[in-house]
């Protein structure tokens, strides 16, 4: 836990703020700002950090073996660099999402009638770092990753589904992206009320869309598998990834949803302080 | 020194105006709570920006791809109409959203350059780099002139309905114009063994796709050719008919992504949750 505290607010930082011995004049600067008091903003920019490092050597990865592995799914190259590269992904992610989903279950507020507003508004910040990490990885698999598949099947003609491009963008962007939209959704049902006690119609679909487009991926398999061989970008073959895709847009009316919510916190806060200027609520964050 | 004087660079420009301590003074917050919702903000642009340029990204790819990726594509027939029709849809249910909610006539011209942004970031990375395709190949359409009008008609009208007769058929208009002058080079006419073709054709020609072969070309296969000069602006109309009703459409579509409604929770699962009552 240290280590990750160390993460989050830098070595020793948080153990000093908030020793009684430093004063408010003592502290850092940045220990002041926004950024410092609310949400974990570190944990998440170290997940986004992650994810760019990944995002990265995937890139490399098919420059250095997309060509000289890549071409033909019966040799033994092929094998060794890309097949392999599916087992670990889907091994790996699917691994640490369980253990993500499980602890975020576990460790889920079991007194939602009494969460503190103060609370709810560092959980708030925190669902929006949810949703910014989530969008961080859309934007790899559906534009990035998604467009180098275009670039690789209009040059190299399939002879499986699991291709150099394939192999990054469903079996490893997609599985990584399931991990934030999931593990979103589950920290705003388990950690805030207005969420837990009813179910976000816009959150379900800006999950369980782009969600979808794994299991659509049988459909595009099988019909360029038997059915359309040449690759034809707009062809109605490939409008289930549009149409679940669509559903990303429903992360607006989950922003909706946070403000709304965020505002009734500042509500329930100020009504403490009548005077409203009182700065004492966000030091007991 | 005086106080604005000494202040940071960025301290000058979010420095709080008295304008602004009004308004916080009206919604009762006071100076941290108003720093909290510009930190959400923050969060909030850079999520919004990263979705745009995916989704939006993705829509185009599956739905209009193929236009939108080759200079030999962009023909007189279709792509001034797919084009339009199928990218009208993502500005007209961001600008529904950043309108209704927050009177912000940007949602057209955002999406507009996010998908630009993502597009050529793919192009240059994937389609240059990794497959060797030249850049000359793939060039992107520009749909940032009939983003702007967009916006600025919901600006001055301030009424979606009239986004929808005015903006949209403009939008769809100015498509072809406003990637005209990009264009024109690749329209001259050369000679290629012995037949007439456009620079766009031989570059085609030249580079193949071995998954698009020539004959599943789509471009001019119809008797449009015949109308000689005009045909371009016969498609272009039709776009602009068909943009109206889908403006009215994703408007609508839009509006709906952006409500907040939600369903019951079952009594067992809320007690799972935390819930007593």
């Amino acid at each position: 836990m240290a280590f990750i505290d160390n993460i989050i607010h830098g070595k020793g930082l948080k153990k000093s703020v908030n020793s009684e011995k430093y004063s408010n004049d003592k502290l850092p600067w940045y220990t002041k700002t926004t950024v410092f008091k609310y949400g974990n903003f570190g944990i998440f920019m170290f997940g986004i950090i992650v994810v760019a490092a990944l995002v990265a050597g995937a890139r490399i990865y098919q420059g250095l073996y997309g060509f000289e592995h890549g071409l033909d799914s019966m040799s033994q190259g092929f094998q060794d660099y890309w097949m392999t590269l599916v087992k670990a992904e889907l091994i790996g992610i699917f691994s640490f999402n369980v253990v993500l989903w499980l602890y975020l279950w576990y460790s889920r507020e079991r007194d939602m009638d009494n969460v503190k507003p103060e609370v709810e508004l560092k959980r708030y910040i925190n669902l929006v770092l949810w949703i910014l990490s989530y969008t961080f990885i859309v934007y790899w698999t559906t534009s990035y990753f998604a467009y180098a598949d275009g670039a690789w099947h209009q040059t190299v003609l399939r002879d499986t589904s699991f291709t150099p491009s394939h192999n990054i963008l469903f079996y490893g962007c997609i599985p990584l992206y399931l991990t934030f939209g999931v593990g979103g959704f589950l920290y705003a049902m388990t950690r805030l009320p207005s969420f837990g006690r009813a179910i976000s119609i816009a959150y379900t679909f800006a999950v369980l869309g782009p969600a979808l487009i794994l299991p659509n991926l049988g459909f595009n398999e099988w019909g360029h598998a038997y059915w359309m061989t040449e690759e034809i970008f707009s062809h109605p073959l490939h409008w289930g990834f549009v149409v679940l895709g669509w559903n990303a847009l429903a992360i607006g009316g989950v922003l909706m949803q946070i403000v709304i919510g965020m505002s009734k916190s500042f509500k329930k806060i100020n009504s403490k302080f009548a005077d409203n200027s009182n700065s004492e609520f966000t030091e007991n964050l | 020194m005086s106080k604005s004087e000494s202040r940071s660079f960025f301290g000058k420009i979010f420095r709080m105006r008295s304008e602004d301590r009004e308004i916080l003074k009206i919604v009762g917050l006071n100076k941290e709570q108003a720093g909290l919702a510009r930190y959400f903000d923050f969060l909030v642009v850079a999520a919004a920006f990263l979705l745009f340029c995916g989704a939006f990204h993705l829509h185009v790819m599956l739905s209009a791809g193929d236009w939108d990726m080759f200079i030999d594509w962009k023909d007189r027939q279709y792509w001034p109409l797919i084009i339009p029709i199928d990218t009208i849809m993502f500005p007209a249910a961001v600008q529904a959203a950043f309108w209704y909610y927050f009177r912000l006539p940007i949602g057209a011209t955002l999406c507009g350059v996010c998908l630009l942004t993502s597009v050529w970031i793919g192009t240059y990375s994937y389609w240059h780099l990794w497959t060797m395709f030249p850049i000359v190949l793939n060039v992107p359409s520009i749909i940032i002139a009939g983003c702007i009008l967009l916006d600025v008609i919901l600006l001055i009208f301030r009424r979606w309905i009239f986004v929808a007769c005015i903006g949209a058929p403009l939008f769809a208009l100015t498509f072809y114009p406003s990637n005209m002058a990009a264009l024109t080079g690749y329209y001259v006419p050369v000679e290629h063994l012995g037949s007439m073709a456009s620079m766009a054709d031989v570059i085609g020609y030249t580079f193949p796709r071995s998954a698009t072969p020539e004959y599943i070309r789509i471009i001019e296969t119809g008797t449009l050719r015949t109308f000689e000069g005009t045909s371009v602006w016969v498609s272009g109309v039709f776009a602009a008919f068909v943009c109206i009703f889908l403006y009215m459409l994703w408007w609508q579509i839009g509006m709906a992504f952006s409500t907040v409604k939600t369903w019951s929770q079952s009594p067992k699962l809320k007690k799972y949750l935390g819930f007593k009552g």
